[in-house]
């Protein structure tokens, strides 16, 4: 879907630039760009909107370089959200979704009805909000509009910059619950540009950590955790390290190095659950996990053991 | 003079010329504030988009704004001539610095994120700046209108210099005259439109966002509204032009004895004197109401017509010196009195167009003048005084007061010095009766009208003879103040209409009743 093919850009200041980048976005999935400050990753974003335009290279939405649409014509099709989400403070919550509906020459009553619809689906109710404007409303509410406004004109293609940035944590986990659950995004190509470890790992179908304006490792999180391709990622992951992995592998992950003797007699896990999660259940609560027919016990040893060999397969051999 | 007794006699007599003054000015601040929005708007986005030019463009308004109003008035009239075009133009480059200015720190204000989010979502230079810039950077804009509109009030009282209307003609005519009634008159008018404007477009200023975009569609209507009362005058015209000052139309040896006494009926406009000879040189007036011995005349090759039913009352010229003085130094009146009868009209504007328009040393002129007519002789030891002379700020003065200096000093064992440049009549005979100065030449026409202020039955019944005149202040300033008027000099700098030469021989009009008469059937 998306697809940026030895790009390059540098600045006279010297930061932020990208060298010789390349990766693919398939079609409905979420690509993040992790990195610290200044590692190339809003470069990155930018370029792909055309809000900067790359020294070489080039990056091709579907098979069409990008070069050969008008910026703002590939901008509408695209929706882009902001760390401060660049509300319009002169325009109302329903005005500010209707702008990109309405550059692209959308009649009233379909922009209108549009607007209703997507701030319903994000759980603000219009008649409460659709005619205030953004400064009455609370960060992460403002942070909802704006992702109301990307996706007002139902873009294939989303690319968000810090989205949660600017929210006090304790919004941003609840904001990002509740952008995991969003039915609109399912079909979305999706880039998102975070520092935030654990949100990358949360969000990202696949993971791209940037340093220094090139891709250290792009692969799915247990990739990363389980297989860096440097120290540069092996560091970067070490803080976070044991709770990224329980959050990552799934039963269905370590099933093989599960204790087989013995049925559950407690609730049955379902195989896709994380061992995070499973943690979190056994504190208190026996449970067993079916799959393919097999039930297994769980408990708090048996799981530590299993990770720890599933651990060292991978290590040694590279996968599984 | 019959000065209305309260200000509010004053206007409720002078209520349509106020109304079409105040008017006026509404109407010269506001074209001058539309036309600064035209242009300076959009010269900020400009430079809001091209920072290069950021600089010069703010730094060349920024001058235009530190240039003296009346000086940036004054360079217009090569230019435009007088009346309201140079006038538009001046108030025009005052009110644009705020514009501009206001315009780029307004749009280089708004939230680099929303702009960022603005073209991210696909908006186009010309839609993020209708959209977005503008009206976020309107309350800004607004207060830089408000500023330009508030000075523009201001500066456009100026405007009645240079023949453009407005209140400040009734302000200068009041400060000429002094006449608190007609400078109130003109003056609180003009404060109450520049607070009412103000808090007008501060009202605009605070509305909430919403309005903020009608704003920008209703401002201009009303902006042309407003400047559309400049066009309501001009209703009736003569083929000959006036261009009288502010002080002359007041005053009922002015324009006031010239309609009544006369019965002249001429388009008149308020002018500055400082430019009112050059403005008749140029074919911008016709009639002009100058000073009989001001240098220009001779510059300009203007003819004084003769009043020849005598309304302005005599000014001839003499020293006038406290008594005391002359008590302690006999020698001193002779040695003044030498001047005496050797200064025509012709002569005196002779000496001033050399000092005037030749750019003339005052004090060469004089010695110049006194050589030639025996009188001067080299300074003795001065070792026995000093004499203070003064002078007011206008042109005879200067010389007078030279002349006078080297006449005591070749003539007495008295030293002089000179105090030119003493302001107006009020300040020189303060000066000389508070013991500042010891003489200084003075008009006896000025003597009687505004020293003395003679009761009005008393000035009519001497106002036609200069020896009258003469011996009632010489009486009245001895007896009131202690101070002595000297022989008169000879010339009679008195108020005069002027033509030009060429055009008054071409109309045979050599007398204010030759023209009154032709007035009268053009």
């Amino acid at each position: 879907m998306i697809k940026v093919s030895h790009v390059s850009k540098s600045f006279s200041h010297g930061k932020n630039a990208v060298n010789d980048l390349s990766f693919e976005v398939q079609p409905g999935e979420t690509l993040v760009l992790l990195g610290t400050s200044g590692c190339g990753k809003t470069t990155t974003l930018r370029m792909i909107n055309r809000l900067l335009i790359p020294d070489t290279g080039d990056i091709f939405i579907g098979d069409k370089n990008i070069n050969t649409e008008t910026p703002e014509t590939l901008r509408r099709s695209m929706g882009y959200v902001l760390q401060n989400t660049g509300l319009f403070p002169h325009y109302t919550v329903l005005e500010n979704i209707a702008v990109v509906p309405q550059l692209l020459g959308w009649d009233k009553t379909r922009i209108h009805s549009r607007a209703l619809a997507i701030l319903e689906k994000l759980r603000l109710p219009p008649a409460t909000y659709g005619d205030v404007y953004p400064q009455q409303l609370s960060g992460g509410q403002q942070q909802r509009v704006g992702l109301a406004r990307a996706l007002a004109a139902d873009p294939p293609i989303l690319l968000m910059d810090e989205p949660f940035g600017a929210l006090d944590p304790l919004t941003r986990i609840s904001v990002r619950k509740e952008f995991k659950l969003l039915d609109e995004l399912n079909s979305k190509t999706i880039i998102l540009v975070t520092h935030d470890v654990e949100e990358a790992f949360e969000l990202g179908n696949r993971i791209c950590i940037m340093n220094e304006g090139r891709i250290q490792q792009l692969g799915s999180a247990t990739e990363l955790l389980f297989n860096p391709a440097n120290d540069f990622v092996r560091h970067f992951l070490d803080k976070q390290r044991l709770e990224l992995e329980l959050k990552s592998l799934r039963l269905r992950d370590i099933w093989p190095y599960l204790d087989s003797a013995g049925g559950s007699t407690g609730t049955a896990l379902p195989p896709d659950t994380s061992c995070w999660d499973t943690l979190e259940h056994l504190t208190g609560n026996k449970a067993g996990s079916i799959l393919d027919g097999q039930n297994k016990h769980l408990d708090g040893n048996i799981l530590i053991t299993a990770i720890n060999a599933y651990k060292k397969t991978v290590s040694q051999y590279g996968h599984a | 003079m019959d000065t209305p007794e309260t200000f509010i006699d004053f206007v409720r007599q002078q209520s349509g010329k106020l109304l079409e003054q105040t008017l006026t000015h509404t109407g010269l601040t506001f074209i001058s504030v539309l036309i600064a929005v035209c242009i300076g708007v959009p010269a900020g986005i400009l430079i809001s988009r091209r920072k290069k030019l950021a600089g010069p463009v703010l730094g060349i308004t920024g001058v235009l704004q530190t240039i003296p109003s009346i000086a940036l008035l004054g360079f217009m009239i090569p230019l435009l001539g007088i009346g309201p075009k140079p006038a538009i133009v001046a108030l025009f480059l005052y009110a644009l610095l705020p514009v501009v200015r206001n315009t780029y720190t307004g749009i280089l204000g708004v939230d680099p994120n929303i702009t960022e989010a603005a073209t991210g979502m696909g908006m186009n230079t010309r839609q993020l700046l209708l959209k977005v810039q503008l009206p976020l950077a309107m309350p800004v804009i607004l207060a830089g209108i408000r500023t330009a509109t508030v000075i523009n009030v201001g500066v456009a009282t100026l405007a009645a210099y240079i023949a453009a209307g407005g209140l400040g003609e009734f302000i200068f005519g009041g400060i000429a005259l002094n006449n608190t009634n007609m400078m109130l008159a003109g003056a609180i008018p003009a404060a109450l439109l520049a607070i009412l404007f103000d808090w007008a477009l501060s009202r605009l200023q605070r509305v909430n966002m919403r309005k903020a975009r009608k704003i920008a569609l209703v401002l201009p209507v009303i902006l042309v509204l407003l400047s559309s009362f400049y066009l309501l005058p001009e209703t009736y015209s003569s083929r000959l032009k006036a261009g009288f000052t502010p002080e002359f139309m007041g005053r009922k040896d002015g324009a006031v004895g010239l309609r009544n006494v006369y019965g002249l009926q001429l388009r008149t406009l308020v002018i500055s004197d400082m430019i009112m000879y050059k403005a008749a040189y140029e074919k911008k007036l016709d009639v002009i109401s100058g000073s009989s011995t001001d240098g220009r005349v001779k510059a300009f090759d203007l003819i004084v017509l003769k009043d020849d039913k005598h309304i302005f009352p005599p000014y001839y010229a003499a020293p006038v010196v406290r008594q005391a003085v002359l008590d302690k130094y006999p020698e001193l009146a002779p040695a003044l009195d030498q001047l005496s009868g050797t200064i025509n009209d012709s002569i005196m504007t002779e000496l001033n167009y050399r000092v005037d328009y030749l750019q003339q040393n005052p004090q060469q002129v004089a010695r110049d003048f006194l050589v030639s007519a025996g009188l001067w002789q080299p300074a003795r030891n001065g070792s026995k005084g000093n004499i203070r002379i003064g002078a007011k700020i206008f042109g005879d003065g200067y010389i007078l007061a030279n002349m006078y200096k080297m006449l005591i000093e070749g003539h007495t064992d008295l030293s002089a010095t000179t105090k030119t440049g003493l302001g107006g009549t009020k300040i020189v005979f303060d000066a000389l009766v508070n013991d500042q100065i010891d003489m200084y030449p003075e008009y006896t026409g000025t003597g009687l009208l505004v020293i003395l202020q003679a009761p009005q039955t008393t000035v009519d019944s001497i106002i036609g003879d200069n020896r009258k005149v003469y011996d009632y202040v010489k009486k009245g300033f001895a007896e009131k103040y202690q101070v002595q008027w000297l022989q008169p000099i000879g010339f009679n700098n008195t108020y005069a209409l002027m033509m030009r030469r060429e055009q008054a021989t071409r109309l045979h009009i050599s007398s204010i009743s030759d023209l009154a008469t032709y007035v009268h059937h053009h």
